[in-house]
């Protein structure tokens, strides 16, 4: 599994690519800066809007759908696939450095954003700080799985992950409470509150055991349909 | 397996896309050696190939490869090796390095010796450590062809290899193909340049608008056509004397004398014409210069095919 995990890192750590998420992982961490003031928004406020919906709804799906879109996307693209689907091995052990090496890129960067971010607004709160890094990493290996499959299933991955952001996770789930069952922004945040618990104290969210499961499952089920897609898809 | 066995078969295999047939009922053994997969762009040779490597999906048929459905088998891959025609490198990697993640995604054991052996092969160690996108399109090709074979395969396919590659370029991979297929690997190669096939290949495949027109030796394809008129190309002394005595031959259908002197005949008996032009030539004073078959390439029985 380590030339595909190689290979990979190499093919989506291009400068612009860490440049661009590098800006959008700081973001959150600046906006939260700007808003501790004198009109500093309600801790129900704050996380409704920067790391609910901000970060956990927007930012983190961008920035893996830019790396998990291409983890696959590029190689269908330039048809190098097939350097690896020729390879003698199951297609779990191709599939995973693929996820791996996203989760592994985009991680660092989302778990740095949250934790900093919840750092400055909870005042060094360090077990808040922690929970939030952590919902953020779930989040992050949940939209990844998401994502590569997306990439190995349409040339269209990209505007397809847009309109999911932009319309589910963004738009949908923000007002229809049943929707929110099927959010991996909720997910996320519920991994965080199963952590520290006066987080997201408010929200409508599934129960530690339930956010688990629900994080395992989204991530078990996109890393077989991709293995299944590997198996079964005509390589170009 | 015997050496005489199939190590590739091809059983009645079509594949279609919506209504678009791009293969239909095709069958046909390989054995080694080196096969040349030859037809026209379009004709259905990358999507026959995709099927004989397992990267596409048959409609209708079955593809094994050393006795095994090549679908769907990945342990298979460690006896096959695949260059596609699609040129595209890992740009930001160098030469050895992609060898080298070739050979271990491969499984190959004594990792080193394998790319130092397979970059030797090629000829390319002087540029190995050098990054894949400052390389020319044949080193690409090269590289590539030392990805594919750093495993060692006993199986081979090459789909259009000389895509690119300047004279001096494909006078060394034919050279290097005749040495592989020494080595008793089976080698496909496809091309849409005739005379590439024609230059290395021991058996043709012949595949116009997804069928298979015809297969075998060249010669023995060549002799399958023997309906069709042959053109033999006759420079003599007095054309016009000669082509009045050589269109009273029963084998010879037309004479044309062209502008430039030269006597054209059609003819569906050429081994008749052999024995009876020099005859008449002899009988009517006329000095024969040359006598060729315009027609004794495999060019010119492909484009029989594809217009028939």
């Amino acid at each position: 599994m380590e030339p595909v995990f190689r290979l990979t890192l190499g093919q989506l750590t291009g400068r612009w690519r860490i440049v661009i998420m590098a800006v959008l992982a700081a973001m959150p961490v600046m906006i939260t800066l700007m808003v501790l003031g004198a009109d500093a928004p309600s801790v129900r406020d704050f996380e409704t809007a920067i790391l609910g919906t901000m970060l956990a709804g927007s930012i983190a799906p961008l920035v893996v759908l830019a790396i998990a879109g291409a983890a696959f996307g590029n190689e269908v693209e330039d048809r190098t696939l097939a350097n690896l689907t020729l390879s003698p091995v199951p297609r779990w052990q191709i599939a995973l450095p693929k996820l791996l090496a996203t989760i592994a890129i985009a991680g660092p960067f989302m778990a740095a954003s949250a934790f900093l971010t919840a750092h400055v607004a909870y005042l060094g709160d360090a077990r808040a700080s922690l929970a939030v890094a952590a919902g953020a990493v779930a989040g992050v290996a949940m939209y990844a799985a998401l994502f590569v499959w997306l990439g190995l299933r349409s040339t269209q991955a990209v505007g397809i992950g847009l309109v999911y952001i932009v319309l589910w996770e963004g738009f949908f789930t923000g007002f229809v409470a049943g929707a929110r069952l099927f959010s991996i922004r909720y997910y996320a945040m519920g991994v965080a509150h199963a952590i520290d618990p006066r987080r997201f104290a408010s929200a409508d969210l599934l129960g530690p055991a339930a956010a688990a499961a629900a994080t395992l499952v989204v991530l078990g089920g996109f890393f077989y349909l991709t293995t299944r897609r590997l198996r079964t898809m005509d390589v170009p | 397996m015997t050496a005489g066995d199939a190590v590739i078969r091809v059983n009645g295999v079509s594949r279609w896309f919506g209504s678009v047939v791009a293969v239909s009922d095709v069958s046909f053994d390989v054995r080694p050696g080196i096969t040349g997969l030859l037809g026209p762009n379009g004709a259905g040779k990358t999507t026959l190939l995709r099927m004989m490597t397992g990267l596409a999906s048959t409609s209708m048929g079955t593809v094994t490869v050393l006795g095994e459905p090549v679908r769907d088998n990945p342990p298979l891959y460690r006896r096959i090796g695949v260059m596609s025609e699609h040129e595209t490198v890992y740009g930001f990697m160098k030469g050895r390095a992609y060898v080298r993640a070739m050979a271990k995604l491969r499984g190959v054991k004594d990792l080193e010796r394998a790319v130092d052996r397979a970059i030797a092969f090629v000829d390319l160690e002087d540029v190995q450590h050098r990054p894949m996108d400052t390389y020319s399109r044949g080193m690409r090709q090269r590289m590539r062809l030392a990805a594919t074979l750093v495993h060692d395969p006993e199986v081979l396919v090459l789909d259009e290899p000389l895509n690119g590659a300047d004279p001096r370029q494909r006078v060394h991979f034919k050279s290097l193909l005749e040495r592989l297929a020494a080595d008793g690997r089976t080698i496909v190669l496809s091309s849409h340049i005739l005379e590439e096939v024609e230059q290395v290949a021991d058996t043709v495949l012949l595949i116009v608008n997804g069928k298979l027109a015809a297969s075998g030796g060249f010669r023995a394809i060549r002799a399958a056509l023997n309906e069709r008129p042959y053109h033999v190309r006759v420079l003599c002394d007095a054309p016009r004397e000669l082509a009045s005595a050589v269109v009273r031959l029963p084998s010879v259908d037309a004479v044309n004398v062209d502008p430039d002197g030269a006597m054209v005949v059609l003819s569906r008996n050429v081994l008749d014409l052999q024995v009876e032009l020099p005859r008449l030539a002899q009988r009517a004073r006329v000095g024969l210069r040359r006598v060729e078959p315009l027609d004794d390439s495999l060019e010119s029985v492909f484009g029989y095919l594809v217009e028939s």
